[in-house]
């Protein structure tokens, strides 16, 4: 979190974690291209040539004044592909806000759980703890034939009871409601620290 | 000193107050008439652009700014897989129009200095040195008090937020 009084400004930094093809980078497009433009930046995506994310994608989003303060969201993706892991360490510098995108199909239920270890162990790094730290999980593509129930979902990944949102991130689905749930967690979060 | 707090959970909060704001930015502008660099950036480790001078109306900064520090904290990476056990100070970027040149402001702040081909990269260094430790100056001076996030963020500030959420994301 950075605060700038001269400018009245409070600046936080969400990143959206998640295992590869998850659907972060989606997330991210859809939250910009429904948002207002004068609310949302350029979003910026560093791609291989095969729409893969390389090292990071990134928006700041605005949602104006309140008690003449300026709040800036500032969301991250990291590349989900395992050999990325250091990149991913890197773009959780800072981070006050967290956003794991899972993926409902079955057969990705392993790369939930290893990523998710991946998640604790990178956080841990600077001194944080999945059971302190504020996050939500997405479970994603809910679409799709044969996911996995909720339920099975929630035993396997949710040991720590954060807020879950099912979305179908393509169609923007839980989109919304998983941004404002994080947005939201981490201000109830500031606020508890003091 | 700048308010840089470690929170429980471990997180860190960077405060910074009007005058030091003030002062950050009257370096800037400085630096930016010494080197006739094309723009300068402050801004901290996470990516969070603090202050801008020069010739920035057509450059998104933000960008530039999250862009520089994930270029800072991908090398500090590097360099430690190279066996260079503390991080590399600076960084520099050679274009045939422009060139780009980061320097880190102690541990949590960094400055970008985008300058044309024909300014000669040791000006640029020594000036930037110089703005450096001015800038240390500033990050160290007795910070005011009084301000902290407790003012910036209060149980109505939440509500609000929420509503405004609502709001832009219809």
């Amino acid at each position: 979190m950075f605060i700038n009084w001269a400018l009245q400004e409070i600046n936080l930094k969400i990143v959206f974690y998640g295992p590869g093809m998850s659907g972060k980078t989606t997330n991210l497009e859809y939250i910009h291209s429904k948002l207002d433009p004068s609310l949302a930046g350029e979003l910026v995506s560093l791609k291989t040539k095969e729409d893969r994310t390389i090292f990071f994608d990134f928006m700041q989003i605005e949602v104006g004044r309140i008690k003449g303060k300026k709040p800036k969201f500032n969301l991250y993706t990291v590349p989900g592909q395992v050999y990325y892991a250091s990149s991913r360490k890197v773009i959780l510098n800072g981070v006050d806000g967290l956003v794991f995108v899972a993926d409902s199909q079955p057969h990705r239920m392993e790369a939930n759980i290893e990523t998710l270890l991946d998640l604790e162990n990178n956080l841990k790094q600077d001194g944080h703890t999945l059971e302190e730290f504020p996050w939500v999980i997405q479970y994603n593509k809910r679409d799709l034939p044969g996911v996995e129930s909720v339920e099975t979902l929630q035993k396997k990944l949710n040991f720590f009871s954060v807020p879950y949102f099912e979305a179908v991130a393509v169609r923007g689905d839980g989109v919304f409601n998983t941004l404002k749930a994080i947005i939201n967690n981490v201000v109830q979060h500031v606020q508890n620290q003091l | 000193m700048v308010q840089t707090k470690k929170l429980k959970d471990g997180s860190r909060q960077i405060i910074l107050n009007g005058n030091q704001y003030e002062g950050i930015t009257k370096i800037l502008a400085e630096l930016a008439t010494k080197t006739k660099a094309s723009a300068i950036l402050f801004a901290d480790m996470s990516g969070q652009l603090i202050s801008q001078r020069g010739n920035t109306e057509n450059m998104n900064t933000t960008v530039l700014s999250a862009l520089a520090a994930s270029d800072f904290a991908a090398t500090a990476e590097m360099a430690k897989l190279v066996g260079e056990e503390a991080k590399f100070k600076l960084l520099f970027h050679e274009g045939e129009k422009r060139n780009v040149y980061l320097s880190n402001v102690g541990d949590y702040f960094f400055l970008v200095v985008v300058f044309d081909v024909n300014v000669t990269l040791g000006l640029i260094r020594i000036y930037t040195k110089k703005a450096i430790q001015s800038l240390q100056e500033i990050l160290e001076e007795e910070s005011t008090g009084g301000e902290s996030h407790k003012d910036m963020i209060d149980s109505d500030f939440s509500s609000l937020l929420g509503d405004a959420l609502d709001e832009s994301f219809k």
